[in-house]
């Protein structure tokens, strides 16, 4: 084989390793809505929504709660991930990486603010005020947002073919967010938090991604999303959880309540599905760039609607067969895009 | 404190010149105690692969390690600072200049 076609071969592997991370985030972000669902009916994040309900109000009590919700999963994330970069020995990295805050961690940081508090914390409050299949199928758009900040800000390219890829996902998207929509409001009735939620979610993924593109390419990306966690993890234990002690909500007795063990088997699985969603999503971004890897991982809500099907019954109906067959076309024309061009940015 | 991987390889390639990547592997295994054996070897030299995936760095010339002073059978690249990796060379103050 000549060296042309030995470079043409290795570029493909790469854009397909890109391709490969992006489907295993999907797959373990779909996963993810299980737990993060089946997580509100536990102790003590159940009797704590009912105790605050009483005291604060209904608003009050699942806004609280949702917090408590995303700080333990921003914890559990960051002993499961701490754990894989441990194995891998990205720690020195991980140091090296936070330090320089002026070129690289602060975009970091602010990923995780627009990731933790405006997405996260946004799935979490779909998730509980409306349920799990709209919580996931309700940020499907957030390609969009991504993929047109990060065109706009730093000129990342978006060929004809990711285009039409991503505008069929989204069409796929809103099918599936009909479907699940229908279906929530004729059993449970319209919870306009949850739908803000659910708002908040494709927003804060869609900036996440595009924030987190900016650093992206200066640092190796468990480093980065480490770091990410950290600052996660931080705000929700250090900032926003003692400003509501201080306001007066019982948040450490419902936390140190946590230590029972189905409790904690159901937040082992958010650590581990979130926690290598993001792992493997970050890892694609280099490779394929962050407008591709978020469009392809967007085939989380297909995979989410799924499990939920599976695992917890609940058939969103026909939107979801047209919703489902148009995201997996998208993301195959994605995929089959010519993988020839060197670059991803212009 | 050591710089992150990917701004020292940029760093190196700031002085204008271009550098197979084995050589650039081997610089940095040489500097950083967490990239050791092949595992080390590998991670570096993919930290370098997404530098050109990402457009920063580009290769200019490719030969195949027949003898196996790098690893055998395996592409190598020499690789330029491309325009937009100079950007952001000069952004991550790893700059040294060289055109």
């Amino acid at each position: 084989m000549d060296i042309e076609s030995l470079k043409v071969n290795e570029y493909k592997k790469k854009v397909k390793k890109g391709y490969m991370w992006a489907i295993f985030s999907a797959l373990l972000w779909g996963i993810w809505y299980i737990p993060g669902t089946v997580i509100w009916t536990l102790n003590p994040f159940d009797t704590m929504s009912i105790d605050i309900g009483l005291s604060h109000g209904d608003t009050a009590a699942l806004i609280v709660t949702a917090i408590l919700i995303s700080a333990f999963s921003a914890a559990m994330i960051i002993i499961t991930l701490g754990l894989w970069n441990l194995v891998t020995g990205k720690f020195k990295e991980i140091k090296r990486t936070a330090v320089q805050f002026k070129s690289c961690s602060k975009w970091f940081i602010l990923a995780a603010v627009c990731g933790g508090p405006l997405a996260i914390f946004g799935s979490y409050l779909a998730m509980g005020f409306v349920g799990g299949a709209f919580a996931a199928v309700a940020s499907l758009l957030f390609p969009v947002v991504s993929s047109i900040v990060a065109n706009r800000w730093y000129g990342e390219k978006i060929t004809r073919r990711a285009a039409i890829g991503i505008f069929l996902i989204i069409i796929g998207g809103v099918s599936i967010y009909i479907g699940g929509m229908v279906t929530e409001m004729m059993a449970e009735g319209v919870r306009w938090l949850g739908y803000a939620g659910g708002a908040m979610a494709a927003l804060g993924f869609g900036l996440e991604g595009a924030v987190a593109g900016k650093g992206i390419d200066l640092a190796e990306p468990d480093a980065g999303l480490y770091v990410r966690f950290l600052a996660e993890a931080t705000m929700w234990w250090f900032i926003i959880i003692p400003i509501l002690l201080i306001l007066g909500f019982p948040m450490l007795t419902y936390a140190l309540a946590v230590f029972e063990p189905l409790t904690l088997l159901v937040l082992v699985f958010i650590g581990l599905s979130f926690g290598y969603c993001y792992a493997a999503c970050y890892k694609a971004f280099p490779l394929i760039g962050v407008g591709r890897g978020q469009g392809v991982a967007n085939l989380y809500g297909l995979c989410a609607v799924i499990f939920i099907l599976l695992f917890m019954g609940d058939f969103p109906g026909w939107t979801l067969l047209v919703g489902g067959a148009l995201c997996l076309i998208g993301s195959t024309v994605m995929y089959s895009e010519n993988v020839s061009e060197e670059a991803i940015r212009v | 404190m050591q710089l992150p991987i990917k701004f020292r390889v940029l760093e190196i390639l700031s002085d204008g010149k271009c550098h197979w990547n084995s050589d650039i592997v081997c610089l940095l295994q040489s500097e950083y105690s967490d990239l050791k054996g092949d595992y080390g070897r590998d991670s570096a030299n993919f930290d370098i692969i997404e530098l050109a995936s990402n457009g920063l760095i580009m290769s200019v010339e490719s030969k195949v390690d027949e003898e196996g002073t790098y690893k055998k059978g395996f592409m190598m690249h020499k690789y330029v600072l491309t325009d937009v990796g100079k950007d952001r060379c000069v952004y991550a103050g790893v700059y040294k200049g060289g055109d």
